[in-house]
């Protein structure tokens, strides 16, 4: 870490500063309404230069409006922003970029076809030239090339947008700010795509951010992580602050009954289901070039598999290729004894498989829709009348059934799916799957970007699918999900499976060294936090 | 570390262009040389100095409406009206040139008032009202053929001033063999490409294009932008109609309108491979784009083709261009 704080400091181009005056970012009685509902109720919160303060709460509990309203994307209804002391109005975006306010949004905002290099510079591009006043690419290249090095990301700058995966994606985000010599930055759950290591990467930068006066806000949903990395935290819950101290006087319960408003427990693991079941899913020597080789497992009814490895490793194209999206170079699939290598995604859905992909915004929801027109998506052909029309009545029972079943939080069935918050539009891509009564379902991080609670409910619904006599294959980044939920861990590394974890064996210590191709146990930094 | 930041210094040179792009515009080249080859194996006169010098002309009108239409596609919208404001400045300053013997120096100024004015109307609607472009400007395409119809009140133009024939025709440099009106397009080509590649205003128009919300989040004037660009289309969709005046010597109340230069000019950005759906502009390959569908078109003259079947011949051309773009893309990925 020191090595990479060194080379920033000595590089010119870093831009990346101390700054003597920090400043000191206040909300006092921020409220804020769409219509008729109220998101935020009379928010009053500080940040303080040299500090991290971490916004926790549930799912719409109102963090992510709150960073918007501190960016000024959004505008509060009532209430006023103070900037060391002296009133703020931020009218748009670009007033907050004014005050080096940057906020590093929670879903990356894809420029697909831009270069790497100039996403990061969009609004900002610097100038050269006195009589032909033009772009400085040079510069654009020469300071993104800088940046991404320091923070040891190997990304081509100059290839588009697109071919970069989510994580990429967010590291790209946060090499932005501090590419723009910001002072306050707000963070909406950056870790959520990334591996322990880019979190420790991250977190290095944040503290060092810190340490220069900078004014820093996060949030994450994830409780090791704010333990380690803030200051302060507030808790907010349906809008309003619940509570806010210092990182000491909070625990992991304290925590978790402000957010929820309620005491909760551990959850015990799951119960083992029997290995006599029948096979459901066979997979023989799968293999695709560059991405993964000779992928054999077997899942059977009524049990839940876990893939555990890093970000990248490929897990993600090994659900694709099953799911018919990629095309195998050699090997063989077959759902339920039947053999269905190469056939179409759309008659794997018909032959009881589904895949809930991990990037809701790219493959999994159309936001602009509604909340029924999205769970029914999926299965049309099944509520069609015999003239061809579809009934609106079969759609909203369905609709309805689904937002029941998974407490999905919404005005009404009509609300367009953008206007949930991230969690509930999670809960609403599940549902659109789980409404075509599959036989077996790839869920790739079912989580990403649910609270605590909602996680929970999720658990739970993928326990009783299983319990049902479904066979469910988790991909999953955090581990502690793999120990609540998986009847076997596979652990995946660089494209191929590194080791098997059965029953009790799947502890959090052992699925991660199974991935991270490590026999022996490593104290983990964040357990010793915890501790 | 440390080395990695010199190196990486070093790397700092001239941008590389993006490879894709420039394989399209090496297919397009290719492919229109190949066509001119054949067809001018099968029909000598088809590369006589003469016809070569026609189709060159030919292709001026709609790549100058391209140029500009491209720009609104890269932003990621539409513009249906540069067929009737072609139409509407050529009819203007034909009819005052005709009875007035309105100068050809004013004639550019009106043509720019003209496009500047209906153009940035274009943008207001789109960026104020939420209204899709396609919709907005389906609308001001009605509107501004209206517009002729009025001025002209049926009358037509039929005789053009010396220097406006010479404009269209002649040559400005005695020592260069490339006609005014192709100078004028490679002049524009250039300002246009300068425009998209190295200013704030250009990277803006492809940011929002590529994700408007993402835009503006970024702080940049989106709205602004947009009815920039429209204006800017306009201008070039009435200078495109001076040049038609010039070259022609007419002008009549369906220029532009009956040629659906709008669909030629979409058609052929298109083809030069602008992504529909924005967020990528290709300038050249526009212009590359319009000389093919120029070159295609008199090929199927020479070729003793019925008329009847140009239309269709045009569109299988622009199908089977733009389909071999996408073929590449999806393979590059």
């Amino acid at each position: 870490m020191s090595a990479v704080w060194k080379a920033i400091e000595s590089s010119p181009v870093a831009r990346v500063q101390p700054h003597g005056n920090g400043i000191v970012l206040g909300a006092h009685g921020i409220t804020k309404r769409f219509g008729p509902v109220e998101v935020l109720r009379g928010i009053h919160l500080t940040l303080k230069p040299g500090r991290v303060l971490t916004l926790m709460g549930e799912n719409g509990a109102g963090k992510s409006t709150m960073f918007k309203v501190l960016a000024g994307q959004l505008q509060p209804s009532d209430g006023e922003l103070q900037l060391n002391g002296a009133p703020l109005r931020l009218s748009s975006p670009h007033a907050a970029h004014a005050h080096r306010i940057h906020l590093v949004p929670q879903e990356p905002l894809l420029m697909a076809e831009l270069s790497v290099a100039e996403t990061m510079f969009v609004g900002r591009l610097p100038m050269t030239g006195r009589l032909l006043r033009r772009v400085d690419w040079a510069d654009v290249r020469q300071r993104a090339r800088t940046v991404l090095d320091l923070l040891e990301l190997d990304i081509d700058i100059d290839c588009c947008a697109r071919t970069l995966s989510i994580a990429q994606l967010q590291l790209v985000e946060c090499a932005k700010a501090l590419l723009h010599d910001c002072r306050v930055i707000l963070f909406d759950e950056p870790t959520s795509p990334l591996t322990s290591h880019e979190v420790d990467k991250l977190f290095a930068i944040m503290r060092r951010l810190a340490a220069q006066n900078c004014t820093l806000s996060f949030i994450s949903h994830r409780t090791e992580e704010v333990m380690e990395i803030s200051d302060d935290i507030a808790v907010l819950r349906d809008g309003r602050l619940v509570d806010q101290a210092e990182r000491g006087a909070f625990d992991r319960a304290r925590l978790l009954s402000q957010m929820v408003g309620r005491e909760m427990r551990d959850v015990p693991r799951r119960a083992c289901c029997s290995k006599a079941a029948e096979t459901m899913l066979q997979v023989d020597k799968l293999s695709v070039r560059g991405l993964f080789k000779d992928i054999d497992f077997t899942l059977h009814r009524g049990e839940i598999l876990g893939l555990a490895g890093l970000v990248g490793a490929g897990r993600t194209e090994i659900a694709e290729t099953i799911f018919g999206i990629r095309r195998p170079d050699s090997g063989e699939v077959s759902l339920a004894g039947e053999r269905i290598t190469g056939v179409s995604c759309h008659q794997l859905i018909r032959k009881g498989l589904v895949y809930v992909p991990e990037d809701r915004g790219r493959h999994g929801a159309v936001l602009s829709m509604t909340i029924t027109q999205n769970i029914t998506s999926g299965l049309l052909d099944r509520v069609r009348q015999p003239a061809g029309l579809l009934s609106a009545a079969d759609e909203n029972e369905i609709g309805a059934k689904a937002v029941r079943d998974l407490r999905i939080r919404c005005a009404g069935l009509d609300q367009p799916l953008r206007e949930l918050s991230g969690g509930n539009q999670q809960k609403v891509v599940f549902g659109k799957w789980m409404a075509t009564g599959p036989r077996v379902a790839i869920l790739d991080e079912p989580t990403r970007g649910v609270d605590v609670g909602a996680k929970e409910e999720i658990y739970e619904l993928i326990d009783q699918m299983a319990k049902a006599g479904m066979a469910v294959l988790v991909i999953s980044s955090e581990t502690e999900e793999l120990v609540r939920l998986c009847d076997r861990v596979l652990s995946i590394y660089e494209g191929e499976i590194v080791g098997e974890l059965c029953g009790d064996a799947i502890t959090p210590s052992a699925v991660s060294a199974s991935y991270l191709g490590t026999p022996e146990v490593p104290p983990s930094s964040k357990e010793a936090s915890l501790a | 570390m440390s080395a990695v930041v010199a190196s990486s210094i070093k790397q700092g040179g001239p941008v590389r262009l993006p490879k894709v792009a420039m394989g399209r515009e090496l297919i397009l080249a290719v492919t229109t040389l190949l066509v001119v080859g054949v067809v001018g194996a099968l029909n000598h006169d088809f590369i006589g100095a003469q016809n070569l010098r026609f189709i060159l002309l030919n292709s001026v009108v709609l790549s100058l409406v391209a140029l500009g239409q491209t720009l609104v596609i890269a932003m990621r919208g539409i513009d249906l009206s540069v067929a009737p404001l072609l139409g509407l400045a050529a009819m203007v300053c034909g009819l005052l040139a005709q009875s007035h013997g309105l100068p050809l120096g004013y004639a550019v100024l009106l043509c720019v008032a003209i496009g500047l004015v209906l153009g940035t109307f274009n943008g207001l609607l789109v960026a104020t009202l939420k209204i899709p472009p396609i919709v907005v400007t389906l609308g001001t395409y009605s509107l501004y053929s209206g517009l002729t119809f009025l001025y002209s009140d049926g009358t037509q133009v039929d005789s053009v001033p010396p220097t406006y024939a010479a404009f269209g025709n002649g040559h400005l440099f005695d020592w260069l063999p490339l006609p005014t009106p192709v100078l004028v397009l490679l002049v524009v080509l250039a300002l246009c490409w300068f425009l998209l590649r190295h200013t704030r205003f250009g990277r803006s128009i492809l940011a929002v294009g590529n994700n408007d919300a993402a835009a503006y989040h970024a702080g940049l004037p989106v709205k602004w932008v947009r009815v920039r660009v429209y204006a800017i289309s306009g201008v070039l969709a009435c200078f495109a109609g001076l040049m038609f005046l010039c070259y022609t010597g007419s002008a009549t109340v369906t220029a532009g309108t009956g040629d659906h230069i709008e669909l030629q000019s979409i058609a052929v950005a298109l083809v030069g491979g602008t992504a529909i759906a924005g967020g990528r502009g290709n300038l050249v390959g526009t212009v590359l784009g319009s000389l093919f569908l120029s070159v295609v078109l008199t090929a199927l003259v020479f070729l003793h083709v019925p008329p009847i079947w140009y239309s269709a011949g045009e569109g299988v051309m622009i199908l089977a261009a733009v389909q071999s773009g996408f073929g590449r893309r999806s393979a590059a990925q």
